[in-house]
C-alpha cells in the first residue's frame, strides 16, 4: 500500500516536471516566433536540465542548499494538492487556501537561498518579489474567497465539482470579472511580462537567481516547470470547470499558458510600486464588485 | 495549593528575590525559575477541577459589603498556564542575559509580582478582584518597562501609564456604577444585570469596561503605546509583553463578548449580516488594526519595533476573530491567541538573543549572522513560518480557522484585511531574516559566538511546541472545546489532526506527510547530483565591480524602499503624533489656567475662598 503511494508520489511528480518543461520549451518558440526569430526547439529546457546537473556548481554556505531543497521540497508539495485532470493523490477538502501558503514555502526557500549567497542583486529581486506579491496576491485571494463562497467549498476538487455540466456551468462565465481579475493576477503569480519587475534581466542581472549555477539553478528551474503546471492546473480548476479526460485537462492548461505566454511577450515592465498600485486598482476593485454580486 | 496561595506567593517571594539578587546577580532568574516551575507544576495538577477550587472573601468597607471571589474556569487556567509558562522560559533565559545588568536585581522583583498579578486577573471571580490585580500588573509592567536602557523608555512607559490610567478610571467608575445597583461584583450575576437593563445603559457601561481592555490589547486607535513599549523596555521583557501581556487585555474583551452574553442584549440592534453592528464595529477595528501593524512594520529599520507593530498586526487578528463571535471565530481567536503568544515569544527571544551579542537593534548594522548564531537562527525561521501562516506550522491551522470563520459569514472586507496582514507579514518577517541573519557579516561581528546553551533552552522547547500544535491540534482543540462548552458556545469538531471548518475540514497528517515526502525527494534529487564547492559570501558576481568591504556590500537599509513609497504619506500622518499635538495643547492650557489663577498674591487667594463659600452657601439654599 505504502509502496504505490510512494510510486504515486514518485510518477506524479516527474510527469508534472517533464509537463512544466515542456511548456517552458513551448514558450520559448511562441516568443520567439512573436520577435521574428526561429527559436530553440521545444525540448531545448529538457536538455537544459541535463547539462545543468552535470555542472560544476559552488555553493555560499549551508543556507543556500537548504534554500534551494526547500524551494524544490515545497514546490512539489504543493503539487500533491492540485488535481490535474482526475489525477489526484489528495482530495483533502480545504485545500484551497492551503495551496497558496504552501507555494509560499517554495517562495521563502527560494529568497532564502537567494539572500544567502550574500549578493545584494538577489536581495533586490527578493525585496521586489515580496512586495509585487502583496500586489496580486490581494485581488486573487478576494477572487478565491468569492469562489468558496458561491461553490460552498473551499477544495479546489469541489470547486471543480461544481463547475460540472458543461460550458455554462464553468466560473468563466458565472464570475466572469473574477476570471479576468484572477488572470491578471495569474501573470503576476508567474511572474509574465509587465510583472517581471524581480527577475528584471536587464536592472538586476536576473535578481533572485544571480548567483545559481549547476545543480542549484537546475534545481530551480525544475521546482519552475512544477509551478507553471501548479498555477495553470489551478486556474483550470477554478475557472474553466477541470476535465476530467486528462488531455482535455492538458489543453485547457496548454491555452491559458499560451494566453499569459502571449500577453507576456508584448508588453514593457512594471516599476515595482507602479505594479503593486496597478493591482490595488482595477483588479482589486474588479474583485470586490464580483464578491459584492456573488455574496449579497 | 489553593488559587489565593498560587498569586499570593510570587507577590511575597519578590520581595526575597530583590533582597537576595540584590547581592548574587543571576539569583533573580534563577529563584524566578524555581518559583515559576513549581507554580507551573502546581497550575497542571488543577487542571479539570473547574469551579470546585472557589475560594471567596468577605470584607466589609464602611457599611459595603465587598466579596472577593477567586475561581478556577477552563479560561482562567489556560491563560494562567500559559503566563506561568512563559515567566519559566524566560527565566531560563535571563539567567545568562542578565549577568552583566545594573538592575537585574529589579527585573526579577517586579516580573515575579507581575506573574502573581496577571494569575490574580485570570483567576478572578468578580470585577474587584479583576481591577485590584489589573491595576498591580498595570503598575509592575510600567516599572519594568521603564527600566529599559534606551532614551526612548521613560517616554514610552509614561505613553503606556497614561493610556492605562484613562482605562482604569473608566473601569472603576462602570464597577461602582454596578455596584451602587446590584450590591454585588460576580461575573455572572453582573452579567444578568447587564442583561436586564435597557440596551442603551449596557452597551455604555460595556464600553466603559472595555476600554482598559482594548488599550492592554493595542487595539487601533488606542494602540500607540504598544510600538514604543515594546522597542524600549529590557530585551528579556518585550517576549512577555508582547506574548503574555497583551493576551491579557483580549481576556477582558472576551470576558465581555461570551460570559456577557453581548447577543442578548444587542439583539434588537441593527445587524450587518447576522451580527449586530457592535460586533462588526470591534471587528472592523480588529481589520484596521491589522492593516495598520503590517504597513508600519514593514518601514521600520529597528528590529524590536517592527517586532512590535507585527504584534499589534496579529493582536488584530484576535480581536476580529473573537468578536465576530460563531463557533469558528471564537475557535481561531483562542487558537491565534496561544499560537502566537508562542511564535511571537520565541522570535523576541532570539532577537533578544541577537541583541545580547551585537549591543544594537538597527537592522543595518547587522548581517550574516546564520553561521556564528545558527540555533537563533534556526528558531527565528520556525517562529517566523508559524507567523506568516505557512504549513506545517501552528501558525497556519489557526488562521485557517478565522478564514474559515470570515468566509463562512462572508466578510468581504474583513478577508481582505485579513488576507492582507498574512502576505503583507512575508514581507516584514522576511526583513530580519535577510538583513541580520543572512547577507554579509560585518567584520566587527566577525568573533561573535552562539549564545550560552541555558538561553538555547526556552527556543528548543519554543520550537518543538510550534512543530507539535503545527501537526497536532487536537492538543489545543481539547482545552478550547472544554472552554467553549463552559461558556456555553458550541464546539467545533475536531480529532488530535483535524479541524472541521465551514467548508472543509482540516487534516495536518495529511500535510505533514506530503511535505516531508516533497522535502525527501528534493533531497535526495540535491545528493545525488554533482558535489558542489563551497566558496566565501564575497565571492559573487558583481557586474565586474571590485568589492572588497562587506559593509557596503549588505543590502539592508530601507529594505522595501519602493513599497515604502506608497505609504509615505500615509505613515507620515501618525496617530501618536497627533495624541502628542493633543497633549501638549492640554499643556499649553494648564499653564495658561495656571498664570491667571495662580497669581502668587495672597489676595486672590482669599478671594477664591469667599467665592467658593459664596457657592456652597448658594447650593445649600438651592437644595
Amino acid at each position: 500500500m505504502i509502496i504505490i503511494t510512494i510510486l504515486e508520489f514518485l510518477l506524479i511528480a516527474i510527469f508534472a516536471m517533464a509537463l512544466g518543461l515542456l511548456f517552458m520549451g513551448i514558450a520559448r518558440k511562441v516568443v520567439a516566433r512573436t520577435q521574428k526569430r526561429i527559436g530553440p526547439p521545444f525540448y531545448q529546457p529538457y536538455l537544459d536540465v541535463l547539462k545543468l546537473f552535470g555542472k560544476d556548481a559552488i555553493t555560499h554556505g549551508f543556507i543556500f542548499d537548504f534554500g534551494a531543497i526547500m524551494a524544490f521540497g515545497g514546490m512539489i508539495a504543493t503539487l500533491f494538492f492540485v488535481p490535474i485532470g482526475s489525477i489526484y493523490l489528495y482530495s483533502m477538502s480545504g485545500t484551497l487556501l492551503l495551496v497558496i501558503y504552501l507555494m509560499a514555502i517554495a517562495y521563502l526557500g527560494m529568497a532564502m537561498a537567494t539572500v544567502g549567497s550574500g549578493n545584494p542583486l538577489a536581495s533586490v529581486g527578493i525585496s521586489r518579489a515580496l512586495t509585487q506579491m502583496l500586489g496580486y496576491e490581494m485581488p486573487f485571494i478576494v477572487v478565491l474567497l468569492t469562489l468558496i463562497y458561491s461553490s460552498g467549498s473551499s477544495s479546489i476538487v469541489g470547486i471543480m465539482q461544481a463547475q460540472q455540466g458543461g460550458f455554462m456551468n464553468w466560473n468563466l462565465i458565472n464570475v466572469p470579472l473574477g476570471t479576468l481579475v484572477a488572470f491578471i493576477a495569474l501573470l503576476g503569480l508567474m511572474g509574465k511580462k509587465p510583472f517581471d519587475a524581480p527577475i528584471a534581466p536587464s536592472e538586476i542581472a536576473s535578481g533572485p537567481v544571480v548567483e545559481h549555477g549547476g545543480k542549484y539553478l537546475g534545481l530551480l528551474m525544475l521546482q519552475h516547470a512544477v509551478s507553471i503546471v501548479v498555477k495553470t492546473a489551478l486556474f483550470v480548476n477554478l475557472f474553466f470547470g477541470g476535465a476530467s479526460n486528462i488531455l482535455f485537462f492538458l489543453l485547457k492548461m496548454l491555452l491559458v499558458w499560451l494566453l499569459a505566454t502571449l500577453i507576456g511577450s508584448v508588453f514593457p515592465r512594471f516599476k515595482v510600486e507602479e505594479g503593486v498600485l496597478f493591482y490595488w486598482k482595477w483588479p482589486l476593485i474588479g474583485a470586490l464588485i464580483q464578491a459584492v454580486i456573488i455574496i449579497f | 495549593m489553593s488559587l489565593s496561595q498560587i498569586i499570593i506567593i510570587p507577590i511575597i517571594i519578590s520581595i526575597f528575590t530583590y533582597l537576595i539578587s540584590k547581592k548574587f546577580k543571576t539569583a533573580g532568574s534563577l529563584i524566578n525559575i524555581i518559583l515559576s516551575g513549581y507554580i507551573l507544576y502546581t497550575i497542571t495538577n488543577i487542571y479539570g477541577k473547574w469551579d470546585i477550587l472557589s475560594q471567596s472573601l468577605n470584607i466589609n468597607i464602611m457599611g459595603n459589603n465587598f466579596n472577593f471571589i477567586l475561581n478556577n474556569s477552563p479560561l482562567a487556567w489556560l491563560l494562567g498556564i500559559m503566563t506561568v509558562g512563559s515567566v519559566f522560559l524566560i527565566s531560563i533565559f535571563s539567567v545568562s542575559s542578565q549577568k552583566n545588568i545594573n538592575n537585574a536585581a529589579s527585573f526579577s522583583f517586579l516580573f515575579s509580582i507581575l506573574m502573581g498579578s496577571i494569575l490574580g486577573v485570570v483567576f478572578a471571580g468578580d470585577l474587584m478582584t479583576l481591577f485590584i490585580f489589573w491595576e498591580l500588573m498595570t503598575w509592575s509592567s510600567f516599572f519594568l518597562i521603564s527600566s529599559g536602557k534606551k532614551e526612548g523608555a521613560k517616554k514610552a512607559s509614561y505613553r503606556y501609564l497614561i493610556l492605562s490610567t484613562i482605562g482604569a478610571y473608566l473601569m472603576i467608575t462602570s464597577i461602582f456604577i454596578i455596584y451602587s445597583q446590584i450590591n454585588t461584583l460576580e461575573f455572572t450575576q453582573v452579567a444578568n444585570y447587564l442583561q436586564s437593563i435597557p440596551a442603551l445603559n449596557s452597551i455604555i457601561l460595556i464600553i466603559m469596561m472595555g476600554i482598559p481592555f482594548l488599550i492592554k490589547t493595542g487595539v487601533f486607535p488606542v494602540h500607540v503605546w504598544v510600538n514604543g513599549a515594546h522597542s524600549n523596555a529590557p530585551k528579556e521583557f518585550s517576549p512577555f509583553l508582547s506574548g503574555m501581556m497583551l493576551k491579557i487585555g483580549t481576556y477582558g474583551l472576551m470576558l465581555l463578548l461570551y460570559l456577557v452574553p453581548l447577543y442578548n442584549i444587542l439583539d434588537t440592534s441593527i445587524k450587518f449580516r447576522g451580527l449586530p453592528i457592535f460586533n462588526y464595529i470591534l471587528a472592523l477595528f480588529g481589520g484596521i488594526t491589522i492593516i495598520t501593524g503590517t504597513i508600519l512594520a514593514i518601514r521600520q529599520e529597528d528590529v524590536k519595533k517592527l517586532v512590535a507593530f507585527s504584534s499589534i498586526s496579529q493582536m488584530g487578528y484576535i480581536v476580529m476573530a473573537l468578536a465576530i463571535t460563531t463557533p469558528l471565530g471564537f475557535t481561531g481567536g483562542l487558537l491565534h491567541l496561544m499560537n502566537h503568544m508562542i511564535f511571537k515569544t520565541t522570535i523576541f527571544l532570539t532577537m533578544a538573543a541577537v541583541i545580547y551579542r551585537t549591543n544594537t537593534t538597527k537592522m543595518s548594522e547587522m548581517g550574516g549572522l546564520i553561521f556564528r548564531m545558527p540555533v537563533t537562527f534556526a528558531a527565528y525561521l520556525t517562529a517566523i513560518i508559524a507567523l506568516a501562516g505557512i504549513p506545517p506550522t501552528n501558525g497556519f491551522i489557526s488562521k485557517w480557522v478565522i478564514y474559515q470563520a470570515l468566509i463562512q459569514k462572508g466578510y468581504i472586507f474583513l478577508s481582505v484585511a485579513a488576507f492582507f496582514g498574512s502576505i503583507g507579514s512575508f514581507m516584514y518577517v522576511f526583513k530580519p531574516l535577510s538583513t541580520v541573519f543572512l547577507g554579509q557579516l560585518k567584520p566587527i561581528h566577525k568573533d561573535i559566538k552562539e549564545v550560552p546553551f541555558l538561553m538555547q533552552i526556552p527556543m528548543y522547547i519554543l520550537m518543538a511546541l510550534m512543530v507539535l500544535f503545527g501537526v497536532l491540534p487536537g492538543i489545543q482543540m481539547n482545552i478550547i472545546n472544554q472552554i467553549a462548552r463552559y461558556l456555553n458556545i458550541e464546539t467545533v469538531q475536531s480529532t488530535l489532526y483535524t479541524i472541521t471548518g465551514a467548508y472543509g475540514a482540516w487534516n495536518s497528517l495529511i500535510i505533514f506527510n506530503v511535505f516531508v515526502g516533497g522535502f525527501l525527494l528534493a533531497l535526495i534529487i540535491f545528493v545525488f547530483a554533482k558535489k558542489s564547492e563551497l566558496v566565501g559570501l564575497m565571492d559573487t558576481y558583481t557586474s565586474g565591480e571590485y568589492m572588497d568591504d562587506p559593509e557596503a556590500y549588505h543590502y539592508a537599509y530601507k529594505y522595501y524602499r519602493p513599497f515604502d513609497r506608497i505609504f509615505d504619506s500615509f505613515a507620515a500622518k501618525s496617530l501618536t503624533r497627533a495624541y502628542d499635538t493633543f497633549a501638549r495643547n492640554i499643556t499649553k492650557l494648564g499653564n495658561l489656567l495656571g498664570k491667571t489663577i495662580v497669581t502668587g498674591n495672597g489676595q486672590s487667594y482669599a478671594f477664591y475662598m469667599i467665592l467658593l463659600m459664596v457657592i456652597l452657601a448658594f447650593a445649600g439654599w438651592m437644595v
